[in-house]
């Protein structure tokens, strides 16, 4: 494609007009030098400690960032709020140190403390507990736009990109210096060599987005740069450099040459996925065991690689093909004879090969297909001689010693820029040392950002902590220190804190530990406001009173679990999906599949760096929090646990539930509304008849529309039966279903989709599942069992594979559909697995003969994820499930777009409307979940229990702290 | 414009306003509450600014409301509205090198044959528009489209094809079009949302919800999927298992312990906002959407979309429903076809591209017609085309790759001049060659036709005034009236 015009690539944000007009600056740097106006700019200043100002009110600081704040309030002719109550004390300081609520004992601990350190003694324990880093990873993670999926058309998930978040995790909680932590993540490579812990920082360099079928090699690489350009400036310079990108910033003494010489520190890179973090030993060790294996195993592999060499040259052929003449060019270079510009392109389009030939599988047939497959089998008999692989790392590195050109586009003129800092600050060229495999000159940076007199980097990093206790920092804008910007409210302070926080070996638990403690922190955002502050700062810019403040997305959801008893504190590794009640820093971050409940509270969206997130207030979280069957899930949960806990009655329940919620007792007016509301709501349930169905939870499946069923083993197998029918079929069927497993099998048990069987071999039925990781086929692929009469005879099992691999965690739309055998041919199915999250995976289609020609009908319900027998229960989402008495046709299948129509003998879609049990087809087979019987009454009680605890988990007290 | 640094926005700014609100009666905002937060930041001394509050435009405009109807996957100019002899003189031969040199194309097919096209070309109307056969219901329609035969665009691939369509950028993060003209305009009718987003079918659009996303504004400005079915909007109705009387009586609960709250926090005017948001959210569902209840329309309307014709009752329906939103004041639809690149006619686009204009054209054709029949079109602005076109060479024999260097897009009524043809391809239709127009000037020309600047609608976001085309892009004012 020609770039017809460069700036139409040019991401940047520059003035417009309007701008211009309304905004008075000296863009000097325009003209050629920088005026004294430029230069004189306060955030370019050498940070200058001053002593804290001297003040009337001289009990109330508490530390010397009080004598600050207080300095001003005084000024302004105001006075300090009180300090605020213990019980508020103590919840506001548990969800900004760690995230999480303080449990009633907790409280009541705090508050029972007499001594008079109590406070501290509480900030230094939060401050200790490995929460700390969970809760602060967050902030940092969104400043460096971290997600665990490519963020294209195939969002593809990134299976080690966790380590990172663990990484930032522990350098948190270990309170690793901040310069360390900077210098690791920009050249963990270049400046501390055979250290892994500081490579996996580099995996920073990893974060952004990535396109894996981009034939624009060059195009994509350039702008993977200038994502690390920006994103760079904007974390660890804390100044906006987008705009200069195509011409010289119209406000901040900024050069377009400036944007090209700070990109040129990161021209060299080179993504790795060959390092790991492995000590020598621990490498050498693994080798060994590899020796081993391999040396068992030489037979069966080279019989494989055999059977694979010749689609496998043709897939690398096919994939180099699409590539320009130069690209290829690159490719087929030796590696030695590539420059190093060629290398980072021929290495990122090498990629793209890589994903073809991974795939290779897809394309095998016919017995070569069944031959691998079973030497597969064979190679997993040697799995216990293989050693655990080692820890994967995602890393960057240089490409060399010798760095690619860098070039300011259309003014290749002027020739390689060599890199430097904004030359506002410093004119020349970066000082860099070079070294044996690799330039330097990422370590040069990360000694200059993080070098004592850097007028930035502790400013820009003690702002953005004064935001996340303060709700917003003492300079507003915490990424852009520039005119853009708004000047600090309390510049002396600002400077007083970065010079205490470099003082302190870029302790950043020392910092938080300063500002927390502060009396300035600790005030009461509920007493009353004098008319004074009132009209002189209705923004509480001076910070003469507390402020009542919204949870941020994880810390609701992170509440939610832990009010409600489900919240589980496994830390660190792999991430897991958002049915999993880990804390939401542990779940998936997929850029293009949002978690609702996240989503909804104004999550960053992970595709340039935040450094704040939006407060909005919507209709949409009110609905999404009071009618979706989740958050009547959480408040089951709840109500469970209370019921749990305190077998012995409602009152103590009633109070549980609001210590657990608010932290608090209720009062005695607040008891006798919640029995009366209970007593109501008991009565309703009772009169308006009928016992309460036995619920299920719905969710939205990412990337799908609507909600589907959660489907775990502990349901029973009985959750989501359709009785036996005349409708249902007895001759070809087509079953289809959208599911996501989440798990499966760790032996040679499956999960059920759906099956009209008791799981007894010797009983007719059928049944549709995935396999398990001891299946004597295949692990995770689909599997049609049917038990009925085949063409010789005989009655029996067969079990039909699809060969198809369902990866976990992942939506797929799947089908089989069974024509069966008749006296004269085999019978066949079709199987049908079409990835959801990649619109550009083409549904795979396997088709396998069989032999069964009926005889498999029976009495039994049709059951949806489980069968009655023990075991085989599925695992993971279900949604729009439809049974055809028909061996439907390609475009008669859902995935074409079709509905119900007169083949269907039942489609359950597990939508609200018209009802989560309903069969929206004209069968009417709908899911008839089990009789309650005797436990109706229990029901109503729990039920009527499960509303109060829903109402508690909606309340502003809930969402809001103090 | 939101003061910088402060990212916090409500939806009800006083407690007076508020108030005032309660006093009026939930059910005269209806659906508004679905939707709305508030913008801007509280004005000192209270008074409420609605975000979504209808805004003048920077000049009169042309249209009042947009429909914009993304063909997702990439429709063919060549076989619609692009015709050009040089395919069938050609076919079977490469193209010339002069043309595609430096070409990069999505699967590669610099060296393929050219492929002829296999439609039959009349001229219609008194401008004498060159349609093909695949469109001749639109075609009936001819005196009312400008087409844009000059489109040009970044993207080689759907994803950044369909988000540079959206929002002006290859890169994700950006505000979408439709969330530009709410946060410019706002809506003139408080009971709908301001942008509203239908697709035809389950499938998912290439980057899912972020294609109608707010980017770095405020969520209030994204747009609405209403979904078909029962429920447009998720979690619209109390959920299965609960009665009407136990969900109100959990809200009067819920309301009664917001209120003790709030009566101690006098200050914090989100905390009623939030209490508003519930009642709104129990009134709505109450509320049956009637701007999507289609029930009222005459056999001879829903005749007139293809709503009788198992082809295209799906596309027909939307287009009817974006007819009554637009009528009831919404400021954006957008209607996805194929949603989930089923416009991608990499082979066979015979087939493909069949069963799309059998899906589609008699319903936007009967769209243009109702909208001329009931005066709207005049301040409706209808656009019509895909994130880029298709190449003249072949790919798979008898399909067409990706081709965002020249594409055809086309506009009606909304102060648009009928019967015009815009801008020219080369011989083969691959490039883009007079008036080209980029995305970005698009973009601007339907902004323009709106009442606003392009450069002059600015949001700041980092401290940096942001505007809707990345400083680019100018309208093309050939095409109004």
């Amino acid at each position: 494609m020609r770039w017809g015009r460069w700036k139409a690539s040019c991401r940047a944000i520059c003035a417009s007009g309007v701008w211009v007009a309304t905004v008075v600056v000296a863009a000097a740097a325009a003209r050629g030098g920088f005026s004294p106006e430029d230069r004189a700019w306060w955030a370019f200043q050498p940070v200058k400690k001053l002593a804290p100002p001297k003040v009337q009110h001289a009990d109330w600081p508490r530390n010397d960032i009080d004598r600050f704040v207080l300095a001003r309030i005084e000024q302004a002719g105001m006075k300090p709020a009180s300090e605020a109550p213990r019980r508020t004390l103590v919840r506001r300081v548990y969800f900004d140190l760690i995230g999480l609520p303080p449990t009633p004992e907790e409280v009541e601990d705090f508050v029972a403390d007499s001594s008079p350190d109590a406070y501290e003694k509480l900030v230094d324990r939060l401050l200790a507990s490995p929460r700390f880093g969970e809760r602060w990873a967050r902030p940092w993670l969104d400043l460096v736009r971290f997600a665990e999926s490519d963020g294209f058309k195939a969002d593809d998930f990134r299976p080690h990109a966790w380590r990172y978040r663990d990484y930032v995790v522990k350098s948190f909680n270990d309170d690793k210096p901040y310069d360390r932590f900077v210098q690791e993540q920009l050249a963990g490579d270049e400046l501390f060599p055979g250290q892994p812990d500081a490579l996996a920082g580099t995996a920073y360099f990893r974060n952004g987005i990535y396109e894996y079928n981009n034939r624009d090699v060059r195009g994509q690489w350039q702008r993977i740069l200038e994502d690390i350009t920006d994103t760079t400036a904007d974390a660890f310079l804390g100044m906006g450099l987008q705009c200069a990108r195509c011409h010289d910033h119209k406000f901040d003494p900024i050069l377009q040459r400036d944007y090209y010489r700070f990109q040129a520190f990161f021209a060299p890179l080179l993504p790795r996925d060959d390092l790991t973090l492995a000590t020598p030993a621990e490498r050498a060790g693994h080798d060994a065991k590899l020796k081993q294996w391999e040396t068992a195993t030489a037979d069966i592999r080279s019989e494989i690689e055999k059977l694979l060499a010749s689609v496998k040259r043709d897939t690398e052929r096919g994939a180099a093909e699409k590539f320009i003449e130069e690209v290829r060019v690159m490719i087929d270079k030796p590696v030695g004879r590539r420059t190093p510009y060629e290398h980072q392109i021929a290495e990122l389009a090498y990629r793209q090969v890589l994903y073809d030939v991974e795939r290779l599988d897809s394309k095998l047939k016919g017995d070569t297909k069944d031959r691998v497959l079973a030497l597969r089998k064979q190679l997993a008999g040697f799995d216990a001689l293989k050693p655990a692989p080692l820890p994967a790392l995602v890393a960057a590195t240089d490409v060399g010693a010798v760095a690619p050109a860098v070039f300011i586009p259309r003014k290749e003129s002027l020739g390689d820029i060599a890199p430097g800092f904004p030359s506002v600050l410093e004119e020349g060229p970066a000082v860099v040392e070079g070294r044996a495999q690799s330039t330097g000159r990422r370590a040069a940076l990360a000694r200059w950002l993080t070098a004592p007199a850097n007028p930035l980097t502790a400013r820009v990093m003690v702002n953005r902590l004064w935001q996340g206790h303060f709700g917003r920092g003492l300079a507003a804008n915490a990424s852009d220190f520039g005119r853009l910007g708004e000047a600090p409210s309390h510049p002396e302070l600002l400077d007083w804190l970065a010079a205490t926080f470099v003082e302190g070996g870029w302790s950043l638990k020392k910092m938080h530990r300063l500002m927390v403690t502060s009396a300035a922190y600790r005030q009461d955002a509920r007493a009353g406001v004098d008319a004074a502050a009132a009209t002189k700062d209705p923004e509480n810019r001076l910070l003469g009173r507390g402020s009542v403040r919204r949870l941020e997305a994880e810390q609701i959801r992170d509440a939610l679990l832990a009010a409600t008893g489900q919240l589980k504190l496994d830390a660190g590794g792999a991430s897991t999906d958002f049915l999993t009640p880990r804390r939401s820093i542990y779940t998936r971050v997929l850029r293009n599949a949002c978690d609702p409940i996240l989503d909804v509270f104004d999550l960053a969206e992970s595709f340039q760096s935040v450094a704040q997130r939006h407060t909005t207030t919507t209709p949409t979280q009110a609905m999404l929090l009071f009618n979706s069957q989740m958050m009547l899930r959480h408040a089951r949960a709840f109500a469970t646990r209370l019921e749990l806990e305190f077998p012995s009655g409602d009152e103590e329940m009633t109070g549980a539930a609001y210590r657990y919620a608010f932290g608090r007792a209720p009062s005695e007016a607040e008891r006798l509304g919640a029995r009366r509301f209970m007593e109501g709501q008991l009565r309703l349930r009772q009169s308006e008849g009928g016992a309460p169905a036995k619920p299920f939870a719905t969710a939205k499946m990412p990337y799908r529309d609507g909600v589907a069923a959660v489907v775990a083993p502990e349901m029973g197998a009985d959750a989501l039966a359709v009785p036996d029918s005349a409708t249902l079929p007895k001759g070809d069927f087509t079953i289809e279903a959208a599911i996501l497993v989440r798990s499966v099998d760790a032996g040679g048990m499956v999960r059920t989709i759906a099956a009209k069987w008791s799981g007894d071999t010797r009983k007719p039925g059928w049944g549709f599942a995935v396999t398990g990781r001891g299946s004597r086929r295949k692990p995770q692929t689909l599997v049609m069992q049917i038990i009925g009469t085949k063409r010789d005879g005989s009655f029996g099992e067969e079990a039909i594979f699809s060969d198809q691999t369902l990866e976990l965690g992942r939506p797929y739309y799947v089908a089989a559909v069974v024509k069966l055998a008749t006296d004269k041919a085999p019978g066949e199915i079709t199987f049908h697995a079409k990835d959801l999250a990649n619109d550009d995976e083409p549904a795979s289609i396997a088709r396998v003969p069989h032999q069964i020609t009926g005889g498999f009908a029976n009495a039994l319900a049709l059951n949806l994820g489980g069968r009655p027998a023990k075991g085989g229960a599925f695992d993971g989402m279900l949604d729009d499930v439809r049974l055809s008495a028909a061996a439907l046709k390609q475009g008669e299948l859902l995935s074409a777009g079709d509905a119900a129509n007169e083949k269907t003998a039942g489609y359950w879609q597990f939508e609200p409307k018209p009802g989560a049990f309903h069969d929206a087809s004209t069968s009417r087979n709908d899911i008839q979940p089990p009789a309650t019987g005797a436990r109706a009454s229990a029901l109503a009680r729990a039920s009527a229990l499960a509303d109060f605890c829903h109402a508690l988990l909606n309340a502003n007290e809930f969402i809001y702290i103090d | 414009m939101a003061k910088f640094g402060c990212n916090r926005v409500e939806w009800a700014v006083t407690r007076r306003d508020f108030i005032e609100r309660a006093g009026a009666g939930f059910g005269a905002l209806a659906l508004s509450g679905l939707m709305e937060a508030e913008g801007a930041a509280a004005p000192a001394g209270g008074g409420a600014i609605h975000p979504l509050a209808e805004k003048p435009p920077h000049f009169a405009p042309r249209a009042k409301s947009v429909i914009f109807l993304f063909m997702e996957g990439g429709p063919s100019h060549l076989d619609t509205f692009d015709p050009k002899p040089g395919l069938k003189q050609h076919a079977g031969k490469p193209l010339p090198t002069s043309f595609t040199q430096g070409l990069i194309t999505a699967m590669g097919e610099y060296g393929a044959p050219v492929f002829p096209d296999r439609r039959e070309w009349k001229q219609y109307g008194q401008g004498g528009l060159w349609i093909s056969d695949w469109c001749r219901h639109v075609a009936e329609c001819a005196d009312d489209l400008a087409v844009i035969r000059s489109c040009w665009a970044n993207g080689i691939v759907h994803s950044n094809g369909v988000c540079q369509m959206n929002t002006g950028s290859i890169l994700a993060g950006r505000p979408s079009l439709g969330a530009w003209a709410s946060y410019g305009l706002g809506t003139a009718n408080q009971n709908l949302p301001a942008f509203v987003v239908m697709q035809d079918n389950q499938g998912t659009v290439v980057n899912g919800p972020r294609n109608w996303g707010a980017g770095f504004m405020p969520a209030v400005y994204q747009g609405t999927r209403l979904l078909p079915g029962a429920e447009p909007i998720a979690h619209l109705h109390t959920p299965e298992g609960v009665s009407e009387s136990q969900q109100r009586g959990k809200l009067d609960f819920l309301r009664g312990l917001n209120r003790n709250h709030a009566a101690s926090r006098t200050q914090q005017t989100e905390l009623d906002a939030r209490i508003a948001a519930y009642e709104l959210a129990f009134r709505m569902q109450a509320e049956s959407p009637e701007a999507v209840e289609l029930s009222r329309e005459t056999n001879a309307t829903r005749r007139l979309y293809g709503m009788e014709d198992k082809d295209c009752a799906t596309f027909g329906r939307m287009c009817l429903m974006a007819r009554r939103l637009v009528e009831r004041g919404v400021r954006f639809v957008q209607l996805y076809s194929g949603a989930g690149s089923k416009w991608d006619a990499h082979a066979n686009i015979e087939q493909n591209h069949g069963d799309r204009f059998r899906e589609t054209d008699k319903p936007i054709a009967g769209l243009l017609k109702d909208l001329k029949a009931r005066g709207l079109l005049d301040e409706t602005l209808v656009v019509w085309g895909g994130e880029f076109g298709r190449t003249p060479m072949s790919e798979k024999g008898n399909g067409r790759d990706h081709n965002p260097t020249g594409f055809t897009m086309w506009m009606a009524g909304g102060g648009v001049k009928g019967g015009q043809t815009h801008g020219a391809t080369d011989d083969f239709g691959l490039h883009a060659l007079k008036d080209r127009l980029h995305v970005h000037d698009l973009h601007a020309t339907i902004l323009w036709l709106l009442g606003l600047k392009n450069l002059g609608l600015t949001y700041s976001y980092k401290g940096r005034p942001e505007n809707p085309t990345l400083n680019e892009g100018a309208p093309f004012q050939a095409i109004a009236r």
